[in-house]
C-alpha cells in the first residue's frame, strides 16, 4: 500500500464530489439559508400582521348588572395595559427559555401585534339583537367608508338573565351568547371573550359573597421546576421536547451523513467502471489502493456534511441557551460512531459498485443495504423510550446499525455505562475490519467483470476466488 | 514470464506461456481476438494474478512494486467524462508518482505534440473517441516509464494520427525503451516491430524477429503474370517442381515442390512460357497469422478463416478476451 497514491486518490474523490457547484448548494448554502430564513419569517410574520381591530361592540345585558364589569374590562386603558404586561410576561419566559436575544425578539414580537381598542355600548334591555345583527351585515355590504372607525360594530353579546345570579334554585348559572363581525384577529376574539367571561365570574363572586382575591390566592399554586434524582444527585426534569429531539436529530444526522458519502462511494464506482477509466487507474494503482482512497475521500463528504450541520446545530443550542442538552462527549462520540457507520456502509458500496456496470443493475443489490439502513428507524421509539432496555442493548451490539442504536443511546438523557460504549466500539471495529476485507475482494474481482449482473452467490465465489 | 498459466471458471485463457523481452526492444503482440493477449499483458501488469508460473517485470517480482516505471494504455481505456482535459493528465500524472511542480508544463507541452493543446481546458466527454485516445497515449507516457505495454494503441484512430502515433512510439523506442504493443492488424505490427510474439488459444505459438519468421513461413508460393488472356495453368503445372497451381485475380500462385530450389523452379516457368511477372512471394505476417490459427493447413481460403475469427471475437466480455 502506498499512502501517497492513497492520498491522491481520495483528494481527486473528495473533489470531484464535493468541490461542485450541486454539492455545495445542497449540502451547505439550503440549510444556510434555512437559518438566514428563519429571522426573515419572523419580520415578515410581523409586517404582515393586520391593523388594530377597533369598533363597537353592543352589550344586550338581560342580567342587568354584568355590563359595567364589561365595559370597564374592555375599557381602551385596561386593555392596553394588558397587552403590555402580556408582552413582558412572554419576554421574560422566553428569556429563560433562549437567552436575552430570544427574549429581545419575543417581546418585539408581541407588542408588534396591534393593541385594539373597543368602545363598549349597552342596548336597550328590549333591544331585539337581530337588529343588531342587521346592522353589521349592513355595514360589511356598503362599501362606503365609516367617519368614525369606532362605528365599525365588532360583536353583539347577549348575557343571559341568570348568567352571575342563580334565578329560582336552578341547578346552575346562565351563560352569554357571543356573535362576531367575520374576519376578526383572533386576539381581538380572545380579548372580547375573556373580559366579558371575567366580567361575568367577577359579578358572581361578588352575589355569592366571596372575595375576589381571596379566590385567585386559594386557587394559585407557584409552579417549581421538577427535578429527576440521579445516581450522582439530582437534575431538572428532562422535557418531553428534548428527550425526543436530540437522539432522532443524532440518528437522522448520523444516516444522512453515511449515507451521502455511500452514495458517491457507489456513483464514482460505478462511473469509473462504465467509462472504462477503471484500468487506467489500476496500472498506476493496485485495487486496495483505489478502494482505500476512494472510500477515505467520501468519508471527507460525509464529515464535512456533519461538521457543517454539526455546528448549524449547535449555533442553535447557544441562540436558544440549550447548550447542555449535548455534552462534548456526546460531540466525540458522534464522530466515533460516523466513522463505524461508515466504514462499514462504504464497504458495501464499494463492493456493490464494483460488482455491476451501471445503476440500474446496482438497484437490486443496494435493496439489501437500504433495508439495513432502515432498521434503525423502526427502534427508534422502543429505544428512545427505553434507551437501556434488554432491546437497545442487544441491538447495539449488531453491526451495521450497532451505531445508529447507539447514537440515540449516548445523545438520550440516560446514556448507558461507559463500558457498553467502549465494548459496542470495539465490536464495531471488528464489523469495520470484516465488511472492508469482504469489499476488498470482490472490489478487486468486480472491477473488471463485465456482463451480467453478479448475484449473491456469484459475489460469494468471487470472495472466494480473491 | 515462466510457464503462466491463468484460467477464468472451466475456461484457460493463458495456458503455460513463456516470454522473455529484452529491455530496449520493441515487440509486437499479435493474435487472434480471445487469444488471450489482454490477459496476458494485464497479468504483466499485475492487474490479474497468474494461478502458477512465475513472472518479472524489470527486475522485480511482479508489476505492482514498479508501477510508476510502465506505462500502461489498456484496450478498455476511458476518461473520466467530467474533468477536464489537462486535470485528468495531471491526476494520472500524480498518480503515477510524478511531482505536480513541472507537470502542468510537461501536460501542456504533450497536448501541443498531439495537436490536442486547444482542448486543454475542454471536458474530456467533449473529445472524440481519437482524441481521447491520444490523451490516454500521453497518459500512459507523461511519467516517461521504462517500459511500455500499449494494448491495441491504433485502433480506432484515422490514417494521420496513426501515422502520428506509430512516430511516437518509434521514438520512445529510438530513446531506449521498452515497448510491447499488442494489435490484431498485422500490418502495424509488420511496420513497426522487430520482434513478433504470437499466441492464440492461450498459448504462444510463435516468438522471433520478423526475418527468421519470412524465411520461416516462406510459402514456396511463385506469383506468375502470363502474357495473353489465355488459361495456361495446365502448362504451368506441368513444369518441374511446380506442385499446385491456383489462379486468382489473373494471378497464378505457383506452390514449389518442398524438393525444388525456388529459383530453379522460376527459371523452369520463365523457360516453359512467356512471362510478363515473376516473383518469389513474401510471406506477409497475415499468412503467417492465418496459417497457425488454421493450423497449417493450406493457405487457401483465407476469406473464410478471416470471416470465422471476426464472427467468434467478441462473444464474451468478460476478463481474458
Amino acid at each position: 500500500m502506498n499512502f501517497t497514491k492513497i492520498t491522491r486518490v481520495a483528494g481527486r474523490e473528495f473533489a470531484s464530489t464535493a468541490m461542485t457547484k450541486g454539492f455545495i448548494i445542497g449540502a451547505l448554502v439550503v440549510p444556510a439559508v434555512m437559518a438566514a430564513l428563519i429571522p426573515l419569517i419572523a419580520i415578515l410574520s410581523a409586517a404582515a400582521q393586520p391593523s388594530a381591530d377597533k369598533g363597537t361592540i353592543y352589550v344586550l345585558d338581560h342580567s342587568a348588572e354584568v355590563f359595567n364589569e364589561i365595559e370597564s374590562r374592555l375599557s381602551p386603558e385596561e386593555v392596553r395595559s394588558r397587552w403590555e404586561d402580556r408582552a413582558k410576561r412572554a419576554a421574560n419566559f422566553a428569556k429563560g427559555m433562549m437567552g436575552q436575544s430570544g427574549g429581545d425578539q419575543i417581546e418585539n414580537a408581541m407588542n408588534s401585534i396591534k393593541t385594539p381598542e373597543f368602545r363598549v355600548i349597552p342596548t336597550a334591555p328590549d333591544a331585539d339583537i337581530e337588529q343588531i345583527k342587521t346592522e353589521i351585515r349592513n355595514q360589511l355590504t356598503s362599501k362606503a367608508t365609516l367617519d368614525d372607525p369606532l362605528e365599525k360594530v365588532l360583536a353583539v353579546i347577549e348575557i343571559d338573565i341568570d348568567a352571575s345570579k342563580k334565578v329560582n334554585d336552578a341547578e346552575g348559572y346562565g351563560s352569554y351568547q357571543a356573535f362576531f363581525r367575520p374576519k376578526l384577529n383572533e386576539e381581538t376574539v380572545s380579548e372580547i371573550e375573556s373580559g366579558v367571561r371575567w366580567s361575568i365570574r367577577e359579578k358572581r363572586y361578588e352575589n355569592a359573597g366571596l372575595d375576589r382575591d381571596q379566590i385567585k390566592e386559594l386557587a394559585s399554586i407557584s409552579q417549581r421546576e421538577s427535578k429527576e434524582i440521579t445516581e450522582e444527585g439530582e437534575r431538572n426534569e428532562s422535557s418531553g421536547i428534548a428527550t425526543f429531539l436530540i437522539p432522532i436529530a443524532s440518528l437522522v444526522l448520523l444516516i444522512v451523513a453515511t449515507m451521502t458519502g455511500g452514495q458517491y462511494l457507489l456513483t464514482t464506482t460505478i462511473e469509473e467502471k462504465s467509462n472504462r477509466v477503471v484500468e487506467v487507474l489500476l496500472s498506476a494503482c493496485s485495487p486496495m489502493e483505489l478502494m482505500t482512497g476512494k472510500i477515505i475521500g467520501q468519508m471527507g463528504v460525509g464529515l464535512s456534511l456533519l461538521i457543517v450541520y454539526n455546528s448549524l446545530g449547535i449555533v442553535a443550542l447557544i441562540a436558544f441557551n440549550r447548550l447542555d442538552m449535548i455534552s462534548g462527549q456526546t460531540i466525540i462520540l458522534f464522530f466515533v460512531f460516523f466513522l463505524l457507520a461508515y466504514f462499514m456502509l462504504a464497504s458495501m458500496m464499494a463492493a456493490i459498485g464494483s460488482a455491476v456496470s451501471d445503476m440500474r443493475e446496482a438497484q437490486s443489490l443496494m435493496t439489501p443495504v437500504m433495508l439495513i439502513m432502515m432498521i434503525p428507524y423502526f427502534f427508534f421509539m422502543p429505544v428512545i423510550r427505553a434507551p437501556n432496555s434488554m432491546l437497545s442493548t442487544v441491538t447495539s451490539f449488531i453491526p451495521p446499525i450497532s451505531p445508529f442504536i447507539m447514537i440515540m443511546r449516548v445523545s438520550s438523557t440516560d446514556p448507558p455505562p461507559a463500558w457498553q460504549i467502549a465494548a459496542v466500539i470495539f465490536v464495531n471495529l471488528i464489523g469495520v475490519f470484516i465488511f472492508l476485507w469482504l469489499a476488498a475482494k470482490i472490489f478487486r474481482v468486480g472491477l473488471l467483470m463485465y456482463g451480467k449482473p453478479p448475484n449473491l452467490r456469484t459475489l460469494i465465489k468471487w470472495i472466494k476466488m480473491a | 514470464m515462466n510457464a503462466v498459466r491463468k484460467t477464468f471458471g472451466a475456461k484457460v485463457a493463458v495456458e503455460g506461456i513463456d516470454l522473455v523481452v529484452p529491455q530496449g526492444a520493441l515487440y509486437g503482440f499479435i493474435g487472434p481476438n480471445g487469444a488471450g493477449k489482454t490477459t496476458t499483458i494485464r497479468m504483466i501488469m499485475s492487474i490479474l494474478f497468474p494461478d502458477s508460473g512465475e513472472l518479472s517485470v524489470l527486475g522485480k517480482k511482479s508489476a505492482v512494486e514498479s508501477k510508476d516505471r510502465i506505462g500502461y494504455l489498456p484496450e478498455e481505456r476511458g476518461v473520466y467524462k467530467k474533468m477536464k482535459v489537462a486535470a485528468f493528465l495531471v491526476y494520472m500524472g500524480r498518480l503515477k508518482g510524478l511531482d505536480s511542480r513541472g507537470l502542468k508544463p510537461k501536460v501542456m507541452e504533450w497536448l501541443e505534440r498531439v495537436e490536442l493543446a486547444d482542448v486543454a481546458k475542454k471536458k474530456c466527454e467533449e473529445l472524440s473517441k481519437g482524441m481521447q485516445q491520444k490523451v490516454q497515449f500521453i497518459a500512459s507516457v507523461l511519467h516517461d516509464p521504462d517500459l511500455i505495454i500499449l494494448d491495441e494503441p491504433f485502433s480506432g484512430l484515422d490514417p494521420v494520427n496513426m501515422r502520428l502515433l506509430r512516430d511516437l512510439i518509434n521514438e520512445q523506442h529510438a530513446a531506449g525503451k521498452t515497448v510491447i504493443f499488442s494489435t490484431h492488424v498485422m500490418q502495424q505490427a509488420e511496420s513497426i516491430c522487430d520482434h513478433i510474439i504470437m499466441i492464440h488459444e492461450g498459448k504462444k505459438v510463435l516468438d522471433d524477429t520478423l526475418g527468421d519468421i519470412r524465411s520461416r513461413f516462406d510459402p514456396r508460393v511463385i506469383h506468375v503474370d502470363t502474357v495473353g488472356a489465355d488459361d495456361q495453368s495446365d502448362l504451368i503445372s506441368s513444369v518441374a517442381g511446380v506442385s499446385s497451381v491456383r489462379q486468382s485475380e489473373g494471378i497464378y500462385e505457383v506452390k514449389v515442390l518442398d524438393s525444388m530450389d525456388q529459383q530453379q523452379a522460376m527459371q523452369n516457368i520463365l523457360a516453359s512460357l512467356p512471362v510478363s511477372r515473376i516473383e518469389i512471394k513474401r510471406p506477409t505476417l497475415e499468412d503467417v497469422f492465418i496459417e497457425i490459427v488454421t493450423g497449417g493447413s493450406p493457405s487457401g481460403d483465407h476469406e473464410d478463416v478471416r470471416a470465422k475469427l471476426l464472427a467468434g471475437s467478441k462473444e464474451t466480455q468478460e476478463i481474458g478476451s
